[in-house]
């Protein structure tokens, strides 16, 4: 038994939110009575706002990325629950620009619920609003959940990516568009070796056995559909990577952004390794390696595993991905 | 065409909220049975705090608009009330005040029957529940089907009777239905036989305009078994 370091468990989220406006005060101010960090020089010729949120324990998702080249504001939830519509809607309202807000939402049930309260409020008055749904974890795509793909690693990158084509001044509807066909672009896989410690009693969430890997595992401490036996790290990322190019499907020449994105507890030593075995795979296969991105970018609290997202990209989506950014946890 | 005034709304809301503090340790028991046990007390902190805005804007004079009540109502669960059917029953009295304003001053069974309908269409655009799927929505389409089906020139009391009979129908199908929405929809065949805490929420609020909670009493006590 490992407890968190906190005050308790339920003042976790709310003194780290506290404690995320104290350390970078030059980027980002938190709105306690609405429920929202948002960026305090955000890009100034923005025609329209880009929010994103969910529960938190994800971090540096989303509020990370709150800043110049990002996002305009994020709604965090309590640890693995959603916003209320209520933080939505007043962060809505705060970003709003003249053609209104974007909302980038993980394809959750309790996500897709409050955002799309908050979304019917703002019709109400008039500010224009439209989303993204992220669903990019082939883990979960199956006839039997009808719920489909949840959204995870690919949020990351389509956050840069949507922030850059906002800077150059794309209108709501053409970045709704962008940001579905980002998400069609998009496929993770994660694996874990142990769970992430249950924040109210420091127990793990679940078991895993000795030698034994949740293959297709969450975000949210829900369990993968299989555990396998932990294989080696080339053979394990042999089938991880066959697994994502069978969805994704490029043809030789294609271009990908990869994600090689830590649950909250691998080392960088683990992550680069998997790099490694992952850029391999793709010279293979004649599929060019864009861009990398490598550490912990969406965590599931202190979970040990990692995951893989790659993103098809051409010229346009590698220059926004390229295009600078000034936040919290994004500063290229 | 009869129409009702602010007094009528404000005081329909008032019945709602003493019929769900009169229910509240049912629905609590029944979303136990089928959910994660927290829409009573949801129910009732929006109704309170519902409440106690129609107390203060009551302080400085009655409305004279009978969307008025429903609006405040609408405000309170949309911004106070936590989990995902309390906010969901926000946009019902949200769509409920637009349609009673836009055909007003007045309650029409006009007004009624749109905004039933409209609040129907939104709860199902943001919650993707389907008939059928033992959600709200199983109560909610009855009563808007009956409310459509009234002459748009009755009285709306009369109107509520029948919307809340429609409601009432719809509560006693989600007991035979298997859930495909929400938290019960990992829960199987277990909760067969449990209607849905939403559902019997919407019926409450359609019963308690003409005085209460009488009908559904037998069933919230477990006296009826479900049909099969």
């Amino acid at each position: 038994m490992a407890p968190y370091f906190a005050r308790a468990p339920e003042s976790l989220v709310s003194d780290a939110l506290e404690g995320f406006a104290r350390a970078h005060p030059d980027l980002v101010e938190h709105d306690a009575e609405g429920g929202f960090v948002r960026a305090l020089r955000g890009s100034p010729d923005r025609r329209v706002g880009l929010l994103s949120g969910g529960g938190s324990g994800h971090e540096p998702l989303h509020i990370g990325f709150v800043g110049a080249g990002m996002l305009d504001a994020a709604t965090p939830g309590m640890i693995f629950t959603s916003p209320h519509n209520r933080q939505v809607f007043a962060a809505s309202r705060a970003v709003a620009r003249r053609d209104g807000v974007l909302h980038l939402v993980k394809n959750y049930t309790g996500d897709k619920i409050n955002f799309g309260i908050a979304a019917e409020r703002l019709a109400d008055e008039g500010i224009p609003v439209a989303r993204v749904l992220i669903d990019d974890d082939i883990a979960s795509e199956s006839e039997d959940i009808a719920v489909g793909r949840r959204g995870t690693g690919a949020t990351v990158l389509i956050e840069k990516i949507l922030g850059a084509a906002a800077d150059a001044g794309a209108g709501l509807a053409d970045l709704a568009d962008l940001g579905t066909s980002l998400t069609g672009r998009s496929r993770s896989l994660a694996v874990a070796s142990a769970a992430h410690t249950a924040p109210a009693d420091g127990s793990p969430a679940f078991d895993i056995p000795g030698g034994r890997l949740e293959f297709g595992v969450g975000i949210h401490g829900e369990r993968a559909d299989r555990t396998v036996a932990h294989e080696p790290l080339d053979a394990l990322l042999e089938t991880m990577t066959d697994t994502l190019l069978g969805t994704l499907a490029p043809g030789r020449g294609d271009s990908v952004i990869a994600l090689v994105n830590g649950l909250g507890s691998v080392t960088g030593l683990e992550l680069y390794a998997v790099a490694r075995e992952l850029g391999r795979r793709l010279d293979r296969r004649g599929v060019e390696l864009r861009r990398s991105l490598v550490g912990h970018f969406v965590t599931a609290l202190d979970m040990r595993g990692f995951s893989l997202t790659l993103l098809l990209a051409d010229d346009a989506i590698t220059d926004w991905y390229d295009a600078p950014a000034h936040t919290p946890a994004w500063r290229r | 065409m009869t129409s009702f005034d602010a007094a009528f709304t404000g005081g329909w809301i008032r019945r709602f909220a003493a019929s769900v503090r009169a229910t509240e340790p049912e629905l609590t028991a029944l979303d136990q049975r089928a959910g994660d046990g927290d829409f009573g007390v949801n129910l009732t902190t929006g109704l309170t705090t519902a409440l106690r805005m129609l107390d203060e804007a009551a302080a400085d004079g009655e409305p004279e608009d009978a969307s008025a009540p429903l609006l405040t109502t609408a405000t309170a669960f949309l911004d106070s009330v936590g989990g995902t059917s309390g906010p969901l029953f926000g946009l019902l009295f949200q769509r409920l005040a637009c349609a009673v304003r836009d055909a007003g001053p007045g309650l029409t069974t006009s007004g009624l029957a749109a905004g039933t309908r409209e609040g129907l269409a939104v709860i199902q655009r943001v919650g993707e529940a389907r008939a059928g799927d033992k959600t709200l929505v199983d109560a909610l389409a009855p009563a808007a089907r009956a409310l459509g089906a009234c002459p748009p020139d009755a009285p709306p009391d009369t109107a509520l009777v029948r919307a809340a009979g429609g409601a009432w129908e719809g509560v006693r199908s989600t007991a035979r239905l298997r859930a495909r929405r929400g938290r019960a929809s990992y829960l199987g065949d277990r909760v067969s036989g449990v209607p849905d805490p939403g559902a019997v929420g919407i019926g409450l609020f359609y019963a308690s305009a003409d005085g209460g909670v009488r009908a559904l009493a037998p069933f919230l006590e477990g006296r009826e078994q479900p049909s099969r």
